[in-house]
């Protein structure tokens, strides 16, 4: 089911497009996000048709690539924004959250891509009052299809729930607070990739595993409303589709279905680029369509850098 | 027998005209009516070998494109020895020096002035502590500001108050990637044999980055580079010449061909080129001459496709090296060498792998501009290397001079590639409950240096 029966998993009410906050951001002009556009094409140029020896890279190879670059672009800004400096990459990053939905145990466990950790938590973004108007919020069910449908049933011995201790990070690390999630869907074999739905699915339940994560170590383990909810961000994408993903946790208390529900700001499907031509094409002896880039779209990058940058502007 | 014929008509041509040759001044004499006798082109003799030659360089002279250039200098196929920049072999730096005609000159190169003023007066002295990992760096920040500069040994700093570079940011830096990679992150035992890329790996690829993004505004090349991560690099060239020993073409005079494919960790490529450290034409040492065969070394013989590659392909606006960082696999670790008694052996390690990698990537750019053996380079090209194991650093700077290596081109050939390079020295001694002891900023701000190397203008 997706996004639907993650969201009822998670009792997250979701909305469209990416939070003000973040829009604000793409907005400033102060921020100079055009200068970017050069960069970009170089970067997309680079992963789709420069980086390799053959003709054309596969995507297990261009994919991340592409997302070396941006993230070698976005990290460049740090010369304008010194604060960016306090992020760390943590690559192969295994998170394990645990919680329990209406008598049901669920646990999201797993190495999940590459995580950007920063020093300073983002702050909150929806105001208090949407908050609380969540708690009018019905949960949509899927009624008679239980909700934990193709969900794997494994028997769990040891309830982990850390970013902390037996999962991943020491303590006393000093990049402690969760920023971003990246997941790249780089499979070569188009059945082995996540189509578009299910990788927001997986970005929902990984940005909300975290979250919870890491709320459980900085408030402890009773469930309950968070006085200082915890964002989460997360980006997927297959190389040329962009999905982005704010998640803002309010709640600990997961066990009913009423109450303070927890956010999520979707900005789903955006291209980068239409089409990268590697060969010309061409029909009956006449090129018709030159090597190159085709229907590149800047604000997908801003958006991008936006979820970069935000937390420190 | 043409010849002959040739002469004989000419003569008789002469003696046609003989009687109007006092009248008028002779007209130019027609375009011969044979084609120019030359060599036979399919013989099996040395002239026939030359004229192939001949033609096969002025095709790859008039080569349109650069691609097509290099399609054309790697169509033949034939055995070839791999030389890998990463070997086991007993002096194999000695050996990779006679092949690429380079010199070995130790320490690193003489700095041009304006950046060595900048570099020693602009490190603020830190107090003497030890560093500890996880230090938060608001300390930092009045330091950067309490400027005594204790080492500014030229006088012409016409820069003024240049930027000031925060060693204690950059150590922290250091420390907090090295800290996350070896210890905060909880990861799966290492696989067999794979050592490296489990921690070393990743605290190469996180310590360049964040230095990268820390430093790119200081240097503004780096704002235009571009970050590889395991490329491929690879050059193919002639050296010398030797005897075809069996098959088909036994008793043939074959030039001896080399192939290097590297695969460095990371690189960082960008769109002007390096100044140069001494000039195009000077002679800082010898090129050791080795009697053997390049098998004695030993050197083994494939034939498969002759690749000439920086890492991306010619139109990739970035193509000029700047820095290449190599992580030296386990099996060549140290404590093999130590087992081994073979102690010396690991300095060799790291030249052999600086000298051959830094061969091929400034000749793959080198290519890329469109030089090639005949068509030898009028400006020198410039890359750095730091090679490491995760915890000892050697650094190494390459200037190419020169392409002409084959046997016909060397013989006039008085120009040689010099390469610089420093023994291996420790980053920090040792990393334990979350702090790393010893950390020593000397290696540190050799690395840092590297990253600022820019071109004058800039």
């Amino acid at each position: 089911q997706g996004v639907r029966q993650a969201q009822w998993l998670t009792k997250t009410k979701l909305v469209e497009g990416l939070p003000p906050s973040v829009l604000s951001i793409i907005d400033n002009p102060a921020h100079q996000l055009e200068d970017y556009e050069e960069g970009v094409k170089r970067a997309i140029s680079h992963a789709r048709f420069w980086d390799t020896t053959e003709v054309a890279p596969r995507r297990e190879h261009y994919c991340p690539v592409l997302f070396e670059d941006l993230i070698h672009l976005c990290r460049l800004m740090a010369a304008k924004y010194p604060s960016l400096a306090k992020r760390m990459l943590a690559r192969n990053y295994k998170v394990s959250a645990t919680w329990e939905r209406e008598s049901i145990l669920l646990q999201v466990r797993g190495l999940n891509g590459i995580l950007m950790n920063s020093m300073a938590p983002i702050p909150p973004v929806a105001p208090k009052e949407e908050i609380l108007a969540t708690e009018e919020h019905v949960l949509e069910t899927f009624y008679p299809i239980s909700p934990t449908i193709d969900l794997q049933e494994v028997n769990v011995y040891k309830e982990l729930s850390d970013t902390g201790k037996s999962s991943c990070f020491r303590d006393g690390y000093p990049y402690s607070h969760p920023h971003t999630l990246f997941f790249l869907e780089s499979a070569n074999v188009r059945t082995n990739r996540f189509r578009p739905e299910q990788l927001r699915a997986k970005m929902l339940m990984f940005a909300f595993g975290n979250a919870l994560a890491k709320a459980k170590v900085l408030y402890g383990n009773d469930p309950k409303v968070l006085e200082q909810p915890i964002v989460v961000q997360s980006i997927g994408t297959d190389g040329q589709l962009f999905q982005f993903m704010v998640f803002q946790l309010n709640t600990t208390d997961l066990v009913s279905s009423d109450g303070i529900k927890n956010l999520v700001w979707i900005d789903s499907d955006q291209n980068l680029y239409e089409k990268a031509q590697c060969v010309p094409e061409v029909k009956k002896r006449v090129v018709t369509k030159p090597a190159g880039i085709y229907g590149f779209q800047p604000d997908t990058f801003k958006k991008f850098l936006a979820l970069y940058l935000h937390g420190t502007v | 027998m043409a010849a002959s014929r040739g002469r004989r008509l000419l003569w008789q041509g002469r003696c046609w005209f003989s009687q109007t040759e006092s009248a008028a001044p002779l007209p130019p004499p027609p375009d011969s009516l044979y084609p120019p006798i030359v060599a036979s082109a399919t013989a099996k003799s040395k002239a026939a070998k030359r004229r192939r030659l001949e033609h096969f360089n002025q095709q790859v002279h008039a080569a349109v494109s650069i691609e097509e250039k290099l399609r054309l200098y790697g169509k033949l196929q034939r055995p070839k020895y791999m030389v890998y920049p990463q070997t086991f072999a007993l002096n194999a730096d000695r050996w990779y020096r006679s092949f690429t005609k380079t010199v070995f000159v130790p320490g690193l190169p003489p700095r041009p002035a304006p950046a060595a003023a900048r570099a020693p007066a602009a490190v603020a002295p830190e107090a003497a502590k030890a560093p500890e990992g996880a230090a938060p760096q608001a300390a930092k920040a009045p330091e950067r500001a309490t400027a005594a500069p204790a080492a500014a040994k030229t006088p012409e700093v016409a820069a003024g108050a240049g930027p000031y570079l925060d060693m204690g940011q950059l150590r922290s830096l250091a420390c907090d990637a090295l800290l996350q990679e070896s210890f905060y992150q909880n990861k799966k035992r290492p696989f067999l044999y794979r050592d490296q890329d489990h921690t070393p790996g990743p605290f190469l690829t996180q310590l360049v980055s964040t230095l990268a993004a820390f430093l790119c505004g200081r240097n503004p090349l780096l704002a235009a580079s571009s970050l590889d991560l395991k490329p491929e690099v690879n050059y193919y060239w002639h050296h010398g010449e030797e005897v075809v020993v069996h098959g088909h073409r036994k008793g043939r005079v074959d030039p001896v061909r080399f192939q290097i494919d590297d695969n460095p960790h990371l690189q960082i490529r960008v769109p002007k080129q390096l100044p140069e450290f001494v000039p195009l034409e000077s002679d800082l040492g010898d090129v050791p001459v080795i009697d053997h065969k390049p098998s004695k070394l030993p050197l083994f013989k494939k034939q498969y496709e002759n690749k000439v590659f920086i890492g991306s392909k010619v139109a990739d606006p970035c193509c000029y090296g700047h820095t290449q960082f190599h992580l030296i696999p386990d099996k060549l670790k140290r404590e093999r060498f130590v087992r081994a008694n073979l102690e010396d052996q690991i300095e060799v390690v790291y030249r052999a792998n600086g000298i051959a990698s830094l061969f091929a990537w400034t000749a793959a750019q080198a290519m890329y501009q469109g030089f090639w053996s005949e068509a030898d380079v009028t400006r020198p090209f410039v890359s750095q290397a730091v090679v490491t194991d995760g915890k000892y650093f050697a650094f190494f700077c390459y200037q190419l001079n020169t392409l002409a290596l084959t046997a016909e081109t060397i013989q006039n050939n008085s120009r040689k590639n010099i390469c610089w390079g420093t023994d291996s020295k420790p980053l920090y001694d040792v990393v334990e409950d979350g702090s790393v002891k010893g950390f020593n900023d000397e290696v540190l701000l050799q690395l840092v240096r590297f990253l600022l190397n820019r071109p004058k203008e800039l």
